[in-house]
């Protein structure tokens, strides 16, 4: 109970206190305090959950399992790191001029109403509320990624804001076909859009609405996801919002955009085969990582270069997510994990380089070692563990998804006549067998493009006027420690958080 | 006063079938300011609909839907938008990448689409609003399209509105309602994201001397 308030209220009352303090380290110290508390009711959930199982609060408003309390973890673990490395960033900022000091407050309060909207979107038990929770999102971070008020900018926020609404709204209309659907069973009740009520009667709701609801989720938040071909908004947004605020997006709006499909996915693959939800997840999947594999190819800009990145990581996931079964299942959610500490990791980085070299061309930026060593050294950690070598995690989570793929294939035969839509139809044998093919070639692609152009930033002489040598501060210590549990997961993953995937995954596989 | 369930559904029916014409004059009409009051005689239709349901179902809480939507959509939204027309002063035309008549057939198709995909599952709805399903996808679809149709940031927000509409409708036709907490928040989030995009469309004025989105085309690989 208190835990669960505490998740609402630290970010709620953060925001408010944002808003009225105005000195910079008072509003950090915030920042850090609701974090922190944000950790701490995050692992008494995580205790509570790993002991009883799921359970309800607030009077069947909450809903924590193994797999919300997962998502919790890694939204106050990326959280918390954002929180310190702002620290630096944000005064370096202020002091040059970028941001006027009293717009500092407006960056604190949509920060944290950020995050309160990403926390509730996980603990929400019906899935009306988890939409509107989402949207919130939407709100909050358009201004965030226009905080630099210039005309790109502006121009990414629009972007983000038109294709993140209309994204959005598609997916509302599957939440409405959901609710049409559960009226048939439940009868006319205000809960039936909860998760807790949806999932006893699963397999007696109608196939075709929920068939039709499915994909329209899956199209308005794969958009939030930013999965091609919804993904337009993605480079640009993140080429131009702050770097805590990438790095926000892309460790946790992503991941928590996800969850909200995989959400869906649990009520409809009772209903439908799962094969029908796993063949649509692997076909966005497999698009995204292609597209993005061969964009990173030609990237001359790093920041939308790490944003290809999350494209094709995102779809790494969701293609573990499709293929399904306890290896990819498990490989899936391990993944998203690791991508959320690799993709802040970079972007902090990135926010570092930017700070020093003013520009976000590769070709500008040149002897990284010499001019700023912790950084560069962060970078290269960040572009092994996202090219997925050894003895990286993500190297771990990849090799389980590949396993699975190569061992299943995608499930076939998954768009029926039944919809109204074209049949297409895979033989197994033969789409599990090239498939891992086309895995394996797009992840060298992926792997060269990265590396080749991180190499170029890290060595070399850096230009003239770059001051030479990097000051410890407290931004640094969230990149050591992300580093340190990169390398660390993919030896050996704590009790704790094994317990918590593996009942993660057995929730997925429940059908 | 009672009216039989037939009547009743031929009334959703017509005044669902009047919010899919509005759309149809949107898509025709070039002038902006038109283009708003149109939105509001549309959300002033939806109201009528969801009003009706309320009554001839019995459901109380979608009058204070139906309440909303005229405070927010008819009354609050436009107003904001011809203030946003009336300071950037793009009163006179709409950038369009479709002219009109062939906008016009594509919204067609688009009905027709929107009455193919929902075929198999229209049966399983209620007799009273039955077929304001279709209608309602296809009042999305159409939104949708006018989205990418035009280019003026304001014109594309009307689009988005035309969507909530539709979502709206659908939420009513299909289940005469979502849970009313949902219902709330659905609407802060539309009168937020409105509001949002009249202050961005100023910003974009400010930025640059324009609100066609053309020129938004800095960014790109």
């Amino acid at each position: 109970m208190i835990e669960v308030l505490v998740l609402l209220i630290a970010p709620l009352l953060a925001g408010g206190l944002s808003l009225i303090v105005h000195r910079s380290a008072l509003l950090h110290a915030i920042n850090l305090t609701s974090m922190s508390l944000l950790v701490a009711a995050e692992i008494l959930i995580t205790r509570t959950v790993l002991r009883d199982g799921p359970y309800t609060e607030l009077g069947q408003l909450v809903y924590l399992d193994a797999l919300s309390a997962f998502i919790l973890f890694i939204i106050g673990a990326v959280g918390l790191a954002c929180s310190l490395y702002m620290r630096s960033y944000m005064d370096d900022q202020v002091s040059r001029g970028v941001i006027a000091p009293k717009r500092l407050n407006l960056f604190f309060f949509l920060f944290h109403m950020f995050l309160l909207a990403m926390v509730i979107a996980t603990i929400a038990n019906s899935v009306g509320v988890q939409w509107v929770a989402i949207e919130a999102t939407t709100l909050a971070t358009t201004f965030l990624i226009a905080f630099w008020r210039r005309r790109e900018s502006l121009e990414a926020g629009w972007k983000y804001l038109i294709l993140c609404s209309v994204g959005i709204s598609l997916a509302l209309f599957g939440v409405v076909l959901t609710y049409y659907s559960s009226l048939q069973v439940l009868g006319d009740v205000s809960e039936a859009l909860n998760v807790t009520q949806l999932l006893p009667v699963a397999d007696r709701l109608n196939p075709h609405v929920l068939k039709l609801a499915f994909i329209f989720i899956l199209v308005g938040y794969g958009t939030k996801v930013g999965l091609v071909p919804m993904h337009s908004w993605l480079p640009d947004a993140y080429t131009e919002a702050p770097a805590p605020v990438v790095a926000m997006l892309a460790g946790v709006l992503e991941i928590v955009a996800v969850y909200a499909i995989l959400r869906m996915r649990m009520i409809v693959d009772h209903a439908v085969s799962p094969t029908f939800t796993g063949g649509l997840l692997a076909l966005l999947g497999f698009a995204s990582f292609v597209t993005a594999a061969f964009f990173i190819l030609i990237q001359h800009n790093y920041k939308r270069l790490f944003a290809y990145s999350s494209i094709e990581h995102m779809g790494i996931a969701m293609i573990g997510f499709g293929v399904g079964g306890p290896i990819g299942t498990f490989g899936g959610l391990f993944h998203l994990l690791n991508h959320a500490f690799a993709k802040s990791m970079a972007f902090f980085a990135a926010g570092n380089i930017h700070r020093r070299f003013h520009t976000v061309e590769i070709a500008q930026v040149q002897g990284l070692a010499i001019a700023q060593p912790w950084t560069a050294m962060a970078l290269i950690v960040a572009g092994l563990a996202l090219s997925a070598l050894p003895p990286f995690a993500s190297f771990v989570s990849e090799v389980q998804i590949v396993t699975a793929l190569a061992a299943q294939g995608i499930p076939g035969q998954w768009l029926t006549n039944s919809t109204g839509m074209v049949t297409v139809a895979f033989s197994n044998q033969f789409s599990s067998l090239s498939l891992t093919g086309l895995f394996l070639l797009c992840s060298v692609l992926a792997f060269s493009g990265l590396l080749y152009r991180i190499t170029g930033m890290v060595w070399g002489a850096p230009p003239e006027e770059i001051v030479k040598g990097e000051t410890w501060t407290l931004g640094h210590l969230p990149i050591i420690v992300l580093a340190a549990a990169l390398v660390g997961f993919g030896f050996f993953l704590p009790q704790p958080l094994r317990q918590l995937l593996e009942q993660a995954t057995q929730i997925l596989l429940l059908h | 006063m009672q009216i039989s369930p037939h009547i009743g559904s031929q009334l959703v029916d017509l005044c669902s079938a009047l919010l899919l014409l509005t759309c149809f004059a949107i898509v025709a009409q070039r002038r902006l300011s038109a283009c708003v009051d149109l939105f509001a005689l549309q959300s002033a239709f939806l109201v009528l609909t969801a009003a009706l349901v309320a009554f001839l179902t019995g459901n109380h809480h979608i009058y204070i839907a139906a309440a909303l939507t005229g405070v927010i959509k008819v009354v609050i939204i436009p107003r904001v938008l011809k203030k946003v027309i009336e300071r950037l002063n793009v009163k006179r035309e709409l950038v369009m990448n479709v002219n009109v008549p062939a906008g016009l057939l594509i919204c067609g198709a688009l009905v027709m689409l929107a009455f193919f995909i929902t075929q198999p599952i229209i049966p399983l709805g209620f007799l009273l609003t039955r077929d304001s399903l279709a209608i309602a996808l296809a009042i999305v679809l159409i939104g949708f399209f006018t989205m990418i149709a035009r280019q003026k940031a304001v014109s594309q927000l009307i689009g988005f509105l035309v969507m909530e509409n539709g979502l709206f409708l659908g939420a009513t036709a299909a289940t005469y309602g979502m849970p009313l907490i949902v219902e709330l928040g659905v609407f802060f989030d539309v009168l937020i994201a409105a509001l949002i995009a009249g202050i961005y469309t100023n910003r974009l004025q400010d930025a640059f001397d324009s609100v066609d989105t053309s020129h938004l085309t800095v960014l790109k690989e």
